[in-house]
């Protein structure tokens, strides 16, 4: 396993979109954010720029911009400016090897679960699953989720909590930590980026799905054996989840719940990792304790 | 050993080595139920989404009119939420049946969702000994990748009782020769399938077994296993109800999963999409995206076949050795004509 350095004060962040396009004006707060923190900012091509559809870019423009950060030994820490749908187009394009023998942070979450499990399934070196530059407006970087990207970057080791749910399991597990979005996990599943579970604690978090789709791919990790041998199972939120016409008939905990019914390991809901504001920094492959007791919830490294 | 323990002891061994499956199992001859005869009965049953015994009654008495005899499920009118019964019911009425030498099919009334809530629990020895066609599409994909992979056993993939009109004489043309082809398909018929030729189509010749279904649950089924193989095949797929780009990461998941690459031959059914966000568009049609995808390769490509979540769906007989024709304008899939005989 490899920790990329933790950052130092004029170190350069680079902002990229290796997925869906970002209205640069959404950055801005961001970038003023860092520069604040003592950070120099490198601002991506794929951040804005000319494009008119979906994706912040071409195929091509998407690749070569992360590549170029990637490679670039200026650059401490790729943060990505939002998720929305792409890296699948272009994960197995992008030459890691630069960034193997020089490891940098990369954060995000949302379509940025590609990226991380690739990375951590196939070298082994940690990133960081984190708010992205949106999170930074509407007064919220200062909130403790943006401040915990912050603090990862700069080394501080996670020291998470939260209240208890009333499905939680109690017990601890000691585990590294690996998962994020449902929908990309269960999308990579059977590719070179395929998540490897056993062993680890796994978080994951979704948006606007319907939950029989949710149950459908919890069952897709069950049946692939991705959640017979996990340390502790951390559930973020699974928000604007939908129901179809017809109820389903569970709510999203219920049909967690009835998915692991047979395993022992500790279950919680609710964790702060979440499409919405609550959402903390998470290393990837780094090893974590979870506490579950009936009064709260830890999570720490 | 004798015959049942002998595939006892195979089918036990897949189950302890699911990654291998696939592997292991690839020499299985081909099983090719017996077709069926007037008088033989196919049982209806709800292995995903529920229906009421009054839904079903167009396709009974249609199906009854062919000459073949009908047994309901004990899940046809049972309800748990969205589901034909609970998991148990489900389970115990499909296994049931597969078990039953009285029966020469299974048709499921539904698909919806709930097959892999099941699909493990089902122990299908009773199925080798007594081979007989499942039938249905959609959900019932699960189950048609499931026999296909794990015991090679050919199906039916078509139209599922809540798609008979209530009023025969009223049917659509297309509608009718849909439901007609499930008879066909049944009863031995060698079938032949003419697609609009679409001028996107790839022209090429293929030949190869048909594998295929709602794409969405073939992503889902990736890594376990139930997931097909695609090499040296024929695969067809459809789907409803999804995003352009979540078609788009559904083809890129076929290829980066292998299942593109080596293929005989590609036959994209309807795909009817969600209408983009405001601010997302995504630009690219459902041709453009399988396009881009297969670009790399040289097989036939063929759009627009009649298959998926609407009126002209025909039966494929899934697992079985096809012929996809697309040269000079065409847009064949005909089953190959030499059948291979079912197991004594």
């Amino acid at each position: 396993m490899k920790i990329p350095p933790y950052l130092r004060p004029g170190d350069t962040i680079a902002i990229v979109c290796p997925a869906g396009y970002m209205n640069p004006e959404r950055a801005v707060t961001c970038i003023e954010t860092l520069k604040a923190w003592g950070y120099r900012v490198r601002i991506g091509r794929t951040l804005g720029g000319p494009s008119d559809n979906y994706f912040s870019g071409t195929d091509e423009e998407r690749l070569a911009d992360l590549q170029e950060v990637l490679d670039d030994p200026g650059v401490s820490a790729v943060l990505c400016g939002r998720g929305g749908y792409g890296l699948t187009r272009i994960i197995d394009r992008i030459d890691f090897s630069k960034f193997v023998k020089a490891p940098k942070w990369i954060a995000g979450f949302s379509d940025i679960t590609i990226l991380h499990t690739h990375i951590w399934s196939n070298y082994k070196i940690v990133t960081l699953h984190s708010p992205m530059a949106g999170a930074f407006n509407d007064g919220d970087a200062d909130d403790v989720y943006v401040q915990s990207l912050r603090k990862a970057l700069a080394g501080a080791e996670a020291k998470y909590a939260c209240g208890p749910h009333p499905f939680n399991r109690v017990g601890v597990g000691t585990g590294r930590l690996v998962g994020g979005n449902l929908s990309l996990i269960a999308h990579l599943a059977g590719t070179v980026s395929d998540i490897r579970t056993k062993g680890k604690i796994l978080f994951l978090e979704d948006v606007g799905e319907y939950r029989y789709n949710i149950d459908r791919m919890l069952h897709q990790l069950k049946r692939s054996g991705k959640l017979d041998r996990l340390e502790g199972l951390v559930i973020g939120g699974f928000t604007d989840s939908k129901d179809t016409t017809r109820p389903f008939g569970a709510t999203v905990e219920e049909i967690i719940l009835d998915v692991v019914r047979e395993y022992d390991y500790p279950v919680c809901f609710g964790f702060p990792v979440s499409h919405d504001r609550e959402n903390y920094a998470l290393k990837i492959g780094v090893e974590h304790t979870l506490g579950i007791s009936p009064e709260k919830v830890t999570l720490e490294e | 050993m004798n015959r049942k323990n002998f595939l006892s002891s195979l089918l036990t061994l897949g189950a302890a080595m699911p990654a291998l499956a696939a592997k292991t199992r690839a020499p299985f001859p081909l099983i090719t139920p017996p077709y069926l005869k007037p008088g033989d009965t196919i049982g209806i049953t709800c292995p995903a989404g529920n229906i009421t015994l009054k839904e079903i009654q167009p396709a009974v008495q249609l199906i009854e009119s062919w000459g073949f005899r009908i047994r309901v499920g004990d899940t046809v009118g049972k309800k748990d939420a969205i589901f034909g019964g609970t998991d148990e019911e489900r389970a115990a009425d499909l296994q049931k049946m597969i078990n039953d030498p009285g029966l020469a099919a299974i048709l499921c009334a539904r698909g919806g969702y709930g097959v892999v809530h099941i699909i493990d629990r089902l122990d299908f020895v009773g199925l080798i000994q007594h081979p007989k066609w499942i039938i249905g599409f959609s959900d019932i994909t699960v189950l048609l990748c499931h026999i296909h992979t794990n015991f090679n056993m050919a199906s039916v993939h078509s139209k599922m009782c809540n798609s008979f009109p209530d009023d025969w004489s009223k049917a659509e043309p297309v509608q009718a020769k849909s439901i007609l082809s499930i008879r066909q398909a049944l009863a031995g018929e060698r079938m032949e399938y003419a697609a609009v030729p679409n001028v996107q189509n790839r022209a090429g010749l293929a030949e190869g077994v048909l594998v295929g279904g709602n794409l969405k649950t073939i992503e889902t089924l990736a890594g376990t296993p139930s997931d097909i193989d695609t090499a040296g095949k024929i695969l067809f797929v459809e789907d409803t109800g999804e995003y352009l780009y979540s078609v788009d990461r559904m083809f890129w998941h076929l290829e980066r999963t292998g299942k593109l690459g080596r293929l005989a031959g590609l036959v994209v059914g309807g795909f009817k999409v969600k209408p983009d966000d405001p601010g997302e568009e995504f630009v690219r049609t459902v041709v453009d995206i399988v396009t881009e995808r297969v670009k790399p390769y040289s097989y036939p490509v063929c759009f627009d076949f009649p298959v998926g979540h609407q009126k002209e769906n025909y039966a494929l007989k899934y697992g079985i050795p096809h012929i996809l024709d697309t040269r000079d304008g065409l847009a064949r899939l005909s089953e190959k004509s030499v059948t291979l005989a079912p197991l004594p």
